[in-house]
């Protein structure tokens, strides 16, 4: 199934991908992932969605080659994704910092950006523009240790960064993170897009994923149990929407569903509501206008 | 099926497979040769006999066995210095067999553990009021200067190329045996090995002197003269004037027709 | 090839500035202070009688035996400890899932954190054998020291006549240096110890107790500046990455850290005793079964033989062991530990994470 589709045509794929844990004190096996099947176009923003232990994990390592399925393939843009030159096109940001606690900022970018191939002044150059990316200035010298959630994210994301991949697996990359931090991130993301980058992630904050991703797929207990774009997915076919702008008082509403009557649609089902703000919207306006110790930490881009 | 696939099982069995079975043959090969190079340097190690772990106990037996070998020796050695100062010989005697047994190669416990034995333990013996008579107390004393004298054999057995251990047993036939004649042969032992002092080989003829046999005495000294060249004869360290000085003086005593004298003047 | 050696390398020097920062060295602190321990202990042992060779050999036997013991020993804990938790913490921890999620290989990793390791052991080795050193050459100053003592003792004007004989030496020595026939080379040496004679009312005694000196201070100093413990720290220094070679081994299908430092302590121990499994293999005497042999015989075929590396005692002991025997035994570690890495890397390429 694989090798009929060029390779340059998906930036992952997978057939029939299968994993299998065996529970050593229940004599059964616990099937993490069961036969996924899923492609993902080059510059895309996939969403990956399920519960906790829904395959969802599973699935991302064995795309980066950390873990070795029982069946099935998977390809990162053609290639086996354990081979270095699928994982030099990748970038990982762990859900939890799976990084040296005793190394500073700069000292992590570097030893990661080491170890991609990047280095010397072009090493020098990429951790600079990272750090003023992420806006980790005041952190850079001190240990890893040393950092908040929010920082440790940030560090993440630089170091997934660093040398510059077309593929980028963000496993929930706003978890534990300020609204404003995520807003940034979601921003971040929009951004990598925009450059042709692919992007997939994990969430559960079902909101955000809403916000950037193009398509998604919906897991439960080891299966892909949905797939499509957001918009063919989330549209609610039956039903239009039309936005005023201003106030529109009673006689006005009474003016609307006669012209509506008149174009043949049953006034009953017609409803008049005031749009709302989301709570995330009114927070980042209030926010964004008081300057206030958060705000230094991390330097709101214009 | 759980777990990595067959194939992947199967290929990471052959490789180990592969390589201990390269390994292991090579392995064997290498350690016999180590073994036969260790036998011709005389290394001698350690066997743990069970008498030998019983007498140091478990600690100590782990301390061998972690490659502190010389360590736990050590360690021991304090102990013969206790019982010194106790005046228990026969522990001490037990356990100075056990650090010669422990290093064998180290000259300091053969060397200090004879001079113990023939000469501190056995002059004790001498002294030793609990013993009815002094023919006893000779006998004890006899007995201690045999286990000093077995020790240095045993020394020399395993380091037949220290001069110390020769040079000690001399001093004992010497000293506490007035032995002269054995003693001159020790000593002379001790002159060929290297890093002997030089004055050593002037002991045997002067040993045979103290033993009244001038003859053995003049041959000795006159073999060395022999045995010096002319550059060795211009170094002070070979005293030569005072072999000069022996030779004349023992041609004169012995009557040694001139034609067969050294210094016929 | 280049860049994969790089990024070992890179991965080494990480895991090594992680054990510095975390002051795994500082154990060493203790090390220093047993041998200063020791020594003090040492000069406390004055087996009494003694004379001044036999009292100076015995403190500088111990000296040296507890150094190299001592280094022996904290550089095999700090090996064994520091490869234990190698890669239980990178599991643990997770950080093996960042590592390789670059463009690293497995094995490339595992060869990183071995070297950090080895590079670790190595600065341990080199700080305690520099601070062996020191302990050492104090114990030349006291030896030296002691001896003047004993002989300023028995001659009161002893330094006068040390400068008269050196003097003497001197002349000596340049009378040799003009060469000529033997004959008259004699002659002059006759006419030089006259001159001296004439200044020293007892010169022949004079000579032979500066000699008596000079032996005394050059075995001393024999013992101390021995070359030959170099070649006694490189051979323990082999041992030891020869254990974490092993360890690293064990860790790569061991569940815990302690796992993996018990069975490593066992194969040490065993591997001690491996020369005379070899032996009973060999020779198969009567009172060994087919199947206690047999299995003696494959333990041999696999543990290393350790017991050889203890040839370093006979260096302690002062008894030459040549380089060419020395490298033979280097070189054995170090295939042995090529070795073991291979065998890590098949085991650990295939391990879950």
């Amino acid at each position: 199934m694989v090798d009929t589709i060029a390779t340059s045509t998906w930036a992952v794929e997978t057939c029939g991908l299968t994993k299998r844990y065996p529970l050593a004190w229940k004599r059964k096996v616990l099937v993490a992932l069961d036969h996924l099947d899923l492609q993902i176009r080059p510059g895309e923003v996939f969403g990956l969605l399920g519960p906790n232990g829904s395959g969802k994990s599973t699935t991302l390592k064995m795309l980066l080659g950390l873990v070795i399925p029982n069946e099935g393939e998977a390809r990162i843009f053609g290639l086996p994704p354990d081979s270095l030159d699928a994982r030099r096109r990748v970038g990982f940001l762990p859900e939890n910092p799976y990084f040296y606690s005793f190394l500073n900022g700069d000292e992590t970018l570097r030893f990661y950006g080491k170890l991609c191939g990047v280095a010397g002044a072009a090493l020098e150059k990429r951790v600079e523009d990272l750090i003023d990316l992420v806006g980790l200035q005041n952190g850079r010298e001190r240990p890893l240790r040393s950092y908040s959630k929010g920082m440790l994210q940030r560090i993440g994301l630089a170091q997934a960064l660093i040398h510059d991949p077309d593929l980028l697996f963000l496993d929930e990359p706003t978890a534990g993170v300020d609204p404003l931090g995520s807003a940034q991130i979601r921003d971040l993301i929009l951004r990598l897009k925009k450059m042709g980058k692919t992007v997939v992630f994990s969430s559960h904050l079902l909101e955000q994923v809403q916000e950037v991703a193009d398509r998604v797929a919906i897991f439960s207990l080891g299966k892909k149990v949905l797939e499509g774009s957001l918009d063919s997915l989330l549209a609610e076919s039956r039903e239009t929407q039309v936005q005023i702008p201003g106030e529109l008082d009673s006689p006005r509403q009474e003016q609307v569903l006669r012209l509506l009557g008149e174009a043949g649609i049953d006034p009953a089902g017609v409803r008049f509501s005031r749009p709302r703000l989301s709570l995330e919207q009114l927070y980042l306006r209030t926010i964004q206008t008081q300057p206030g110790p958060s705000a230094r930490d991390s330097q709101p881009r214009p | 099926m759980t777990g990595l696939p067959l194939r992947l099982r199967l290929h990471r069995a052959f490789l180990i497979a592969l390589i201990l079975g390269l390994w292991a043959p090579a392995k064997i090969v290498w350690e016999l040769r180590i073994a036969h190079a260790q036998d011709r340097l005389r290394y001698q190690g350690v066997t743990l006999t069970r008498q030998l772990r019983d007498q140091l106990g478990q600690g100590l037996t782990i301390g061998v066995l972690s490659g502190m070998r010389s360590v736990v020796a050590d360690f021991v050695w304090l102990e013969v210095t206790v019982a010194w100062e106790n005046e228990e010989w026969f522990r001490m005697g037990g356990l100075i067999n056990l650090c010669t047994a422990l290093q064998p190669r180290s000259i300091t416990f053969w060397d200090m553990g004879g001079w113990q034995l023939a000469w501190n333990a056995s002059v004790a013996a001498t002294k030793d009021l609990s013993l009815p008579n002094q023919l006893r107390r000779e006998k004890a004393s006899r007995f201690w200067i045999e286990r000093g004298l077995a020790i240095y054999k045993r020394g020399i057995e395993n380091n037949p190329e220290n001069w110390r251990l020769w040079a000690d047993t001399g001093s004992l036939y010497e000293q506490r045996l007035g032995d002269y004649r054995t003693a001159a042969y020790y000593f002379g032992e001790a002159a060929k090995r290297p890093n002997c002092p030089t004055f050593y080989e002037r002991f045997p003829a002067i040993m045979y002197g103290y033993g009244d046999d001038d003859r053995a005495s003049y041959e000795a000294w006159k073999a060395l003269w022999e045995r010096l060249t002319p550059a060795q004869r211009a170094e002070p360290r070979h005293e030569s004037d005072r072999i000069e000085q022996e030779i004349k003086r023992l041609e004169q005593k012995l009557s040694i027709p001139k034609e067969k004298r050294v210094f016929p003047n | 090839m280049i860049a994969s050696l790089y990024r070992i390398i890179v991965i080494g020097r990480n895991t090594l500035t992680e054990a510095v920062r975390q002051k795994v060295l500082s154990v060493l602190l203790i090390f220093a202070l047993v041998l200063v321990a020791s020594s003090v202990l040492v000069s406390q042992l004055a087996t009494p009688g003694l004379d001044a060779a036999g009292l100076i050999d015995e403190q500088i036997k111990f000296v040296k035996d507890f150094g190299c013991g001592a280094i022996g020993l904290f550089g095999f804990a700090i090996a064994l400890l520091s490869t234990a938790q190698l890669i239980p913490q990178e599991l643990h921890n997770r950080t093996i899932y960042t590592i390789l999620a670059k463009p690293v290989r497995r094995s490339e990793f595992l060869l990183g954190k071995f070297l950090g390791v080895v590079l670790l052991v190595a600065l341990a080795v080199a700080l305690m054998s520099t601070a062996f050193g020191l302990s050492l050459y104090w114990e030349e100053v006291k030896g030296v020291a002691y001896a003047d003592s004993v002989y300023g003792g028995m001659a009161p004007h002893f330094p006068q006549v040390v400068d008269k004989v050196r003097q003497y030496e001197a002349e000596a020595a340049q009378v040799q240096a003009h060469g000529g026939d033997s004959a008259a080379q004699t002659q002059e040496m006759r006419a030089l110890d006259e001159k001296y004679r004439l200044q020293e009312t007892n010169w022949e005694g004079c000579k032979n107790v500066v000699e008596d000196y000079d032996r005394d201070v050059g075995r001393i100093q024999g013992q101390i500046r021995d070359p030959q413990l170099i070649e006694a720290v490189l051979l323990i220094f082999a041992k030891l990455i020869m254990t974490t070679g092993i360890a690293l081994l064990i860790s790569t299908f061991a569940t815990s850290s302690i796992f993996t430092i018990v069975t490593t302590f066992m194969i040490y121990l065993i591997g001690h005793l491996e020369s005379v499994a070899r032996d009973v293999w060999f020779q198969r005497g009567a009172e060994v079964s087919i199947w206690q042999s047999g299995l003696l015989g494959f333990l041999s075929l696999l543990i290393p033989d350790m017991n050889s590396f203890t040839i370093v005692d006979e260096i302690l002991a002062g008894n030459h062991v040549p380089w060419s025997h020395a490298l033979n035994l280097l070189g054995y570690a170090n295939v042995y530990l090529v070795v073991l890495l291979a065998l890590s890397i098949v085991i650990f390429d295939y391990r879950e994470i």
